[in-house]
């Protein structure tokens, strides 16, 4: 075991080994509060990279409906509970991570989804948390809820897969810290399928080794987001790197709101894998949920999201999401405008911070009809 | 440093195996030439069976602490060209559909390659101390016998519209076959149910460029009946030479897909003695016939 600090834990802790912060993380975050569950994302990533033989019920990005939906069926009340309750208080986790409660035995604590598992990708899809009885009314948050989790790898600081393959076959690239398995050196034996928590590495049947999303390596490595971002209906997504924990780059879209402002936070970071995909965390569900799934800054997150209009730096970083499909490693706040620019400091793209009103006839005289939405 | 103290250990194991205690494995002479495949051969029964006490896999992690299978019954004959090892044990349950939930039987033959040389540590060889692994895969044997399986065959209710294969060139459709466009050697069972393998510790199982081992395994009323076999002398620099006369060790390790063990969960032996018998005894004392053999040859697998 080796002693690697955890920035999202506020403290060092064990992993099976000596790893490096690599020069700099693929990460991306998700604004909750946009996504729409079109699974345009989704059908992007199965187009793109698992139409094949046996990757039928494989979904390197998948699209949930919290509390309700699971993809594999379950897979986070199943470690969660197997987990245990742990104090979440503080800024720094006094709990267990997964490699903390490791049986004898076992490099972590995990298990096997079932093959049925996978077959429901859309269970619980749109369900919400229950009934509105007589007399409801609108309350923040809400009374009766639910909202949409896009999923993809997490390209793991601290990943578990790769801590459990006892081959090898799991590596993280030290130019993007992307986790990559390497399909001629996988024999099957599903170690990283049981080990990762977020169950982000799928077995294929067909070739019988195991597969998990490339974070588009190709188009990263070309300057270009990846597909599940750029084909985002709901604009929600922004791909890019995050710099050094301990030294954010402002002028960074990533740094700047997971590291800065702390509006975009990881996915049960309790679990020590150090996940390098951010969310910002829907602001009508109840806080003790948000605290258990994205850690305890959730209610400070959405109070600096909730005041995004009157804080233009944050408001610029935001507008970038869906803006350009390329990758913005800088970006600048001009006047009315967000700046985005490339890693050779090149403008890439300009947002106004305000869309001007327009207002339009009622009466459209060139068709001859009346508009029912002139704004 | 785990790896070390995981050697250290391996070495301290392999010093205090019981491989004295173990009745030896004598590959007895037998007439014939060519590769010794057929579990129903007559051949077996000029081979006194072996029982070899199967140990979990409890010295690295991860671990089956409870594997399914505590013995097998082995015989060992060769023809003065090939060796085959039967290796027998019981297994109630069939295990050749590999899908996300499930895994497939195996057994696995492992030599030192240097036969003269200081043994290696029984737990898949060391550094400097080089093993031969000759892995048999349920699997591979099912491939071979009905055709590797479609999705159909996997998941008889399956629907899809298309594959990239079906639409596209066979260039631009392989990236999506994964570890098959890559000739991953574990995806398919090809020419043999069995990977030619070696290993230099944990975690370096290599598939060997060139494949020398051979085999069948028939499994019958709840009862796993696996050859291995391979050239006695060959021109591959990591095979064994097993010249009549040369005493060697030899391991065995099994999985029981039925009880979930793949990789490291499984059950493995220390070194069992090996001798290379120099001609065939008239008639070996104690010879038995192999479980369930009835003189005839192999009537056809499954
Ligand atoms: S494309 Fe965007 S909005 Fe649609 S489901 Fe995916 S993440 Fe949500
Ligand atoms: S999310 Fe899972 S598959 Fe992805 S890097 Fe982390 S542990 Fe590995
Ligand atoms: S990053 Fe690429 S490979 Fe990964 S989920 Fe998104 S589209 Fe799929």
């Amino acid at each position: 075991m080796a002693r690697v600090h955890n920035w999202q834990l506020g403290r060092e802790m064990d992993f099976p080994y000596e790893a490096r912060r690599p020069d700099r993380q693929f990460a991306m975050i998700f604004d909750t509060n946009k996504c729409i569950s079109c699974q345009t994302c989704t059908v992007a990533c199965k187009t793109t990279w698992t139409s094949g033989r046996g990757q039928e019920y494989m979904y390197w990005n998948n699209v949930e409906t919290k509390p309700y939906g699971y993809y594999p069926l379950g897979w986070d009340v199943h470690i969660l509970d197997r987990l245990g309750v742990q104090p979440l208080d503080g800024p720094v986790y006094q709990g267990k991570t997964l490699f903390d409660a490791a049986p004898t035995g076992e490099i972590i604590l995990g298990y096997l989804p079932e093959d049925i598992d996978y077959a429901h990708p859309n269970i619980g899809e749109d369900d919400c948390t229950g009934l509105m009885p007589q007399g409801a009314h609108l309350s923040m948050p809400h009374m009766q809820w639910m909202f949409y989790l896009p999923r993809i790898c997490n390209h793991c600081t601290y990943p578990a897969c790769l801590s459990a393959c006892p081959r090898q076959s799991i590596y993280k690239r030290k130019e993007d810290g992307i986790v990559l398995l390497d399909q001629s050196r996988c024999r099957g034996y599903r170690e990283c399928a049981r080990a990762c928590p977020y169950k982000k590495v799928y077995f294929n049947a067909q070739t019988r080794v195991s597969e998990k999303c490339i974070g588009c390596y190709p188009a990263v490595e070309g300057g270009r987001q990846t597909q599940c971002t750029t084909s985002c209906i709901g604009k929600i997504r922004i791909q890019g790197f995050l710099g050094a924990p301990d030294a954010p780059d402002p002028d960074n879209p990533l740094d700047y709101l997971v590291f800065v402002r702390r509006v975009a936070l990881p996915l049960y970071p309790q679990f020590g894998l150090e996940p390098n995909t951010y969310y910002i965390p829907p602001v009508h569900v109840p806080p003790p949920y948000l605290r258990q799934m994205f850690g305890g800054g959730a209610e400070q997150a959405i109070a600096t999201y909730r005041a995004a209009r009157e804080d233009r730096k944050l408001l610029g970083a935001l507008l970038l999401f869906g803006a350009t499909p390329e990758i913005s490693h800088f970006f600048r706040v001009d006047g009315d405008q967000v700046i985005g620019y490339d890693a050779k400091q090149a403008e890439i793209v300009r947002v106004p911070l305000h869309e001007p009103p327009a207002v339009r006839e009622l009466y459209d005289v060139k068709h001859r009809a009346y508009r029912t939405n002139i704004t | 440093m785990m790896r070390l103290a995981v050697l250290v250990l391996a070495a301290l194991l392999a010093a205090a195996s019981p491989a004295a205690a173990q009745a030896p494995l004598t590959a007895v002479r037998v007439p014939g030439s060519g590769p010794i495949v057929d579990p129903g051969a007559g051949v077996w029964r000029a081979a006194r069976g072996v029982t070899v006490p199967m140990l979990p896999q409890t010295v690295t992690a991860p671990q089956k602490p409870e594997p399914a299978v505590n013995t097998l019954t082995v015989r060992a004959v060769h023809n003065g060209g090939w060796i085959g090892f039967l290796v027998e044990w019981r297994d109630p349950t069939l295990s050749t559909r590999i899908v996300v939930d499930t895994f497939g039987d195996q057994v696995a033959i492992q030599l030192p390659v240097d036969v003269t040389g200081p043994t290696p540590s029984p737990m898949m060889g060391n550094p400097g101390g080089r093993v031969n692994i000759m892995q048999w895969r349920a699997a591979f044997q099912h491939d071979i016998d009905y055709g590797p399986p479609s999705v159909k065959d996997l998941y008889p209710n399956a629907w899809t519209d298309y594959y990239p294969d079906e639409v596209l060139s066979a260039t631009d459709a392989r990236p999506y076959t994964g570890a098959l466009g890559v000739e991953n050697p574990i995806s398919r069972g090809r020419a043999s149910p069995v990977l030619d393998q070696m290993a230099e510790g944990w975690g370096s199982m290599t598939v060997k460029p060139d494949q020398h081992a051979l085999g069948t395994g028939v499994w019958k009323e709840g009862v796993w009946r696996v050859v291995i076999t391979r050239p006695m002398v060959s021109d591959d620099p990591n095979a064994p030479r097993l010249t009549p006369g040369v005493k060697t060790v030899v391991g065995f390790a099994v999985w029981e897909g039925g009880n979930q063990e793949v990789g490291s969960r499984k059950a493995w032996s220390p070194w069992v003695p090996l001798v290379v018998g120099a001609a065939a005894p008239a008639r070996p004392a104690g010879a038995t016939p192999p479980t369930g053999a009835t003189g005839q040859p192999a009537g056809g697998r499954r």
